[in-house]
């Protein structure tokens, strides 16, 4: 009678863990699944809209003379070649971030699903680190995040303007 | 007495990735329509783009999503009734987002038409000034809001 008894332990065991194992198997294929799906910084037709837009703002800089003001792509450029807004005597790069500011702290009021947005301006050269040119950030993001970028050509170097927006809603 | 104990096992373990299945096919469709309501949007918002480059609206033909100022003011001033079985959608209008101080509404058209869900996306109002004597282009942020129709639910 004893070894049936020992027998019949071992298969239920085998039995629980096949069990076990197989259920183990089915969390992590759903553990996957569900890592993969949820975009960790989506490309958006709405945000890149919004950048574009931004980019075509005229600012209050003229580089050379009034009223030729540049707009906010040539103060990218204007800031990544150092120059200086004439007309109000400052350095572009100064003016640059004051702009960007305004215009994403007013762009960020009209829509009240956006909860935080994060503005940066990065100067890619080959075969070195990204020089931040601009940098702002509003709020903090807890959940998954929308954007876009785009890449503004320079006489060396590109220049890669990327807005990431948290959708609150 | 084993065959029913084996059964007992059969059914539970069946009726547990029953549920696993239930659940997983409830996160699937959440997902799914979550996905749609975003591509829903995203088309609604390429179809603005249609809108804008209209050359009734637009400031230049080689630049999308940019509208011309003078041309929408008068577009707004009762032009635009003229236009009423032309436009594809029940109401067009644009907002002056940037700068704040500057913020306006401009009703290009309405049809008066209830029940109406509004798209809307960022463009760039444009319009030409002269200063020291040169002629130049100033654009400002606004953003283009476009009615649609939706329809009746019958009762």
């Amino acid at each position: 009678m004893k070894p049936i008894n020992t027998k019949k332990g071992q298969q239920e065991m085998i039995g629980f863990v096949l069990i076990v194992v197989l259920v183990m198997v089915a969390i992590m294929i759903f553990i996957v699944i569900s890592v993969r799906k949820t975009p960790e910084d989506r490309q958006s037709l709405e945000i890149e809209n919004m950048l574009s837009v931004m980019m075509k703002q005229t600012t209050g800089c003229a580089i050379v003379f009034e009223p030729e003001y540049d707009n906010v792509e040539d103060l990218i450029k204007s800031c990544y070649l150092d120059k200086k807004c004439e007309n109000l005597n400052k350095p572009s790069c100064d003016y640059l971030n004051e702009t960007l500011s305004g215009i994403i702290g007013d762009l960020g009021q009209t829509d009240n699903s956006i909860g935080a947005y994060e503005l940066s301006v990065l100067n890619e050269a080959e075969g070195s680190a990204a020089i931040r040119l601009a940098y702002i950030r509003v709020g903090n993001c807890t959940t998954s995040t929308i954007g876009a970028q785009k890449t503004i050509v320079s006489d060396s170097g590109n220049l890669i303007v990327r807005l990431r927006v948290c959708k609150s809603v | 007495m084993k065959i029913q104990q084996m059964a007992f096992m059969i059914i539970a373990i069946f009726i547990f990735f029953a549920l696993v299945a239930v659940f997983f096919l409830s996160w699937q469709t959440r997902s799914l329509k979550s996905d749609f309501g975003a591509m829903q949007k995203e088309q609604a918002i390429s179809s603005l783009a249609v809108i804008s480059d209209m050359p009734e609206l637009n400031c230049d033909s080689k630049t999308s999503l940019c509208l011309d100022e003078d041309k929408i003011r008068v577009m707004a001033s009762n032009y635009s009734q003229r236009y009423s079985e032309f436009w594809p959608v029940a109401s067009v209008k644009v907002y002056k987002v940037y700068p704040k101080e500057q913020f306006e509404q401009i009703v290009v058209f309405d049809s008066g038409q209830t029940n109406v869900e509004e798209y809307s996306t960022f463009v760039s109002i444009c319009k030409k000034l002269k200063g020291s004597g040169y002629v130049y282009d100033s654009c400002n942020i606004g953003k283009l809001s476009v009615g649609v129709k939706l329809p009746e639910v019958v009762k």
